[in-house]
């Protein structure tokens, strides 16, 4: 295997002791910083993603996997910046307004920095005034909005309104969460619906015109 | 103990939903109800008088044990749920009982006071509660999985401490509800699920679930049995057959289980003294695509397959039936349709 199929083996097992030392060994190959994280990383996590999809692994193996990939990039994210390099779309991800949730988002926005998305992460409890902002001020190309409980679902709805009023009408919205349904998203307004984390990255795919 | 209450339900057909969320935001000062004992005790009965059920289920509001514990740590009350360790947190002493727990307490009293109803209490489950208090817990939840130990990962070390102190808190918080005058408390260990265990883990080791969910659960059981008090298990999360098996140890009154769950297939995992409750899609109810009809369907096969077990079964909601601003009569016509779905109509028969 070579150094690289050796770091996507890494990122997917969660190795993230070796994912680091790989990707110091391809730096110091003389690799560039943006070719390691496109053939060894994002296949990692698009190997490990799949996995999910497909039931082999679960969420706490999703996780391991993006520890690593976080990893490797403390040593790519400062050589990236340095060259001016960004991620060619930027999502902006949160929880709706009043619910308090975290994992689902954290998984979405993993898998899509996983898949080599700029991510702006507002956190939990997230106003609709302030997905509208960071959407303006990162120029998003997605917004990712999540919610867990049925009780905070409506204020997806309130975001999504308060976003096209400020007349945000080219980035796309795309929701998740639990108790979320295609039928929900349709309703508000949304331009995608994801059921999963890993699916998440196909979808924003889509939406962008990208298919994967 | 009054495990033949529940058994007896069980035979006699006996469907609830939980349903005091439902109730309680039926009233204008609902926000303020919940800190007055009496008046929140009167919501409650007002679900059982509602849904023609004797059993006395509190609200499930399973953010007050964090709030307490966050509080005694000197955690200002408006960061309490966006409040994470990131390092093992110091001892919080002894139980500071706040105004939300008094409240439940108070209520449990009225209940058992003025009324013939099972007063029940409520409270979170150690692990459930310990997921809330670091912002990643699984990630430590799986390396502990694979044999690390807080040496090694401090992570570990920071969830085990808060595994620790919020297991001391909640026997304690459960005790004061045994002494207010329940008979039977539920307790909710939702993330004891596959997302925080990974089934992949568990198929090589049960033991990190053993000791992260088990063994607390085992304190619990052996305090409420001290006080003469029934366990009554909930679990809405996504689970595996083993996971159900172990909790089928803890000889509970009754389990509580998400509507992930085949209940009919879980009656072989689960004593026949368990009464088995559960375990409709409540969580959808709010959404138009689920129609009575389907509720009515999905009841009448729940009942029927479950009759066909022979496994002690309550109809009922897989988790609280939480109020949606909006959608509050789309979510009532739906426990209604279960509450009455599959019963021969006098006049129409």
């Amino acid at each position: 295997m070579s150094t690289l199929e050796n770091l996507s083996l890494a990122v997917e097992k969660g190795k993230r002791v070796d994912a680091k030392q790989l990707t110091q060994t391809l730096l110091d190959e003389g690799m560039k910083p943006l070719d390691i994280v496109e053939k060894g990383l994002v296949p990692g996590m698009s190997a490990i993603g799949e996995k999910f999809k497909n039931n082999e692994v679960f969420v706490p193996e999703m996780l391991i996997a993006a520890r690593a990939m976080k990893e490797a990039m403390s040593l790519l994210d400062p050589l990236l910046a340095k060259a001016g390099i960004t991620p060619k779309h930027t999502v902006v991800i949160g929880t709706v307004q009043g619910d308090l949730h975290d994992i689902g988002k954290n998984l979405v926005a993993m898998m899509l920095k996983g898949a080599n998305f700029g991510i702006v992460d507002l956190g939990t409890n997230v106003p609709h005034e302030k997905f509208a902002a960071a959407v303006k001020e990162h120029n998003a190309s997605v917004l990712a909005l999540s919610a867990l409980l049925t009780t905070t679902m409506p204020a997806m709805r309130g975001t999504v309104e308060v976003v096209r009023a400020a007349g945000l009408n080219d980035v796309k919205i795309m929701i998740g969460g639990a108790p979320i349904t295609q039928d929900f998203a349709t309703e508000i307004g949304a331009d995608g619906y994801s059921s999963d984390a890993a699916s998440a990255v196909d979808v924003a795919l889509r939406l962008l015109g990208e298919v994967k | 103990m009054q495990q033949s209450i529940y058994l007896d339900l069980a035979r006699s057909g006996h469907r609830a939903p939980i349903g005091t969320h439902l109730v309680l935001h039926t009233r204008k000062n609902a926000d303020t109800l919940i800190f007055d004992g009496p008046l929140l005790g009167g919501v409650v009965v007002e679900t059982a008088d509602r849904f023609q059920t004797p059993l006395a289920i509190p609200l499930m509001d399973l953010t007050l044990e964090k709030a307490a514990l966050l509080g005694a740590l000197g955690v200002d009350p408006s960061g309490v749920d966006a409040f994470h360790f990131e390092q093992p947190p110091a001892d919080p002493g002894s139980l500071k009982v706040t105004p939300r727990m008094q409240a439940t307490c108070d209520a449990i009293h009225h209940v058992a006071s003025k009324t013939s109803l099972v007063p029940i209490g409520m409270g979170i489950g150690p692990f459930s509660l310990m997921t809330k208090l670091v912002k990643d817990p699984i990630t430590p939840v799986f390396l502990a999985g694979s044999g690390m130990s807080p040496e090694e990962e401090p992570e570990v070390g920071v969830i085990e401490r808060c595994l620790e102190i919020g297991t001391e808190l909640i026997l304690s918080y459960l005790a004061l509800q045994a002494d207010a005058g329940a008979k039977a408390i539920i307790v909710c260990e939702p993330a004891a699920n596959l997302v925080y265990f990974s089934p992949n883990q568990l198929d090589e080791s049960f033991e990190i679930f053993d000791r992260y969910v088990m063994e607390p659960m085992r304190r619990i059981k052996s305090l409420l049995d001290q006080k003469g008090v029934d366990l009554i298990f909930h679990d809405c999360g996504e689970l595996t057959n083993e996971m159900v098996s172990r909790f089928s140890t803890l000889d509970t009154a009754m389990m509580s289980l998400g509507c992930s769950r085949c209940l009919w297939d879980d009656a072989a995992l689960v004593s026949k003294s368990t009464v088995l409750y559960g375990n409709l899609p409540t969580k959808r109810f709010y959404s138009p695509q689920l129609t009575v009809q389907e509720v009515e369907s999905l009841s009448v096969e729940l009942l029927d397959k479950m009759r066909a077990t022979g496994h002690p079964f309550i109809l009922g909601s897989e988790c609280d039936v939480l109020s949606v601003p909006g959608s509050e009569e789309q979510i009532l016509s739906k426990v209604n349709a279960f509450m009455n779905a599959g019963i021969c109509n006098l006049q129409a028969c």
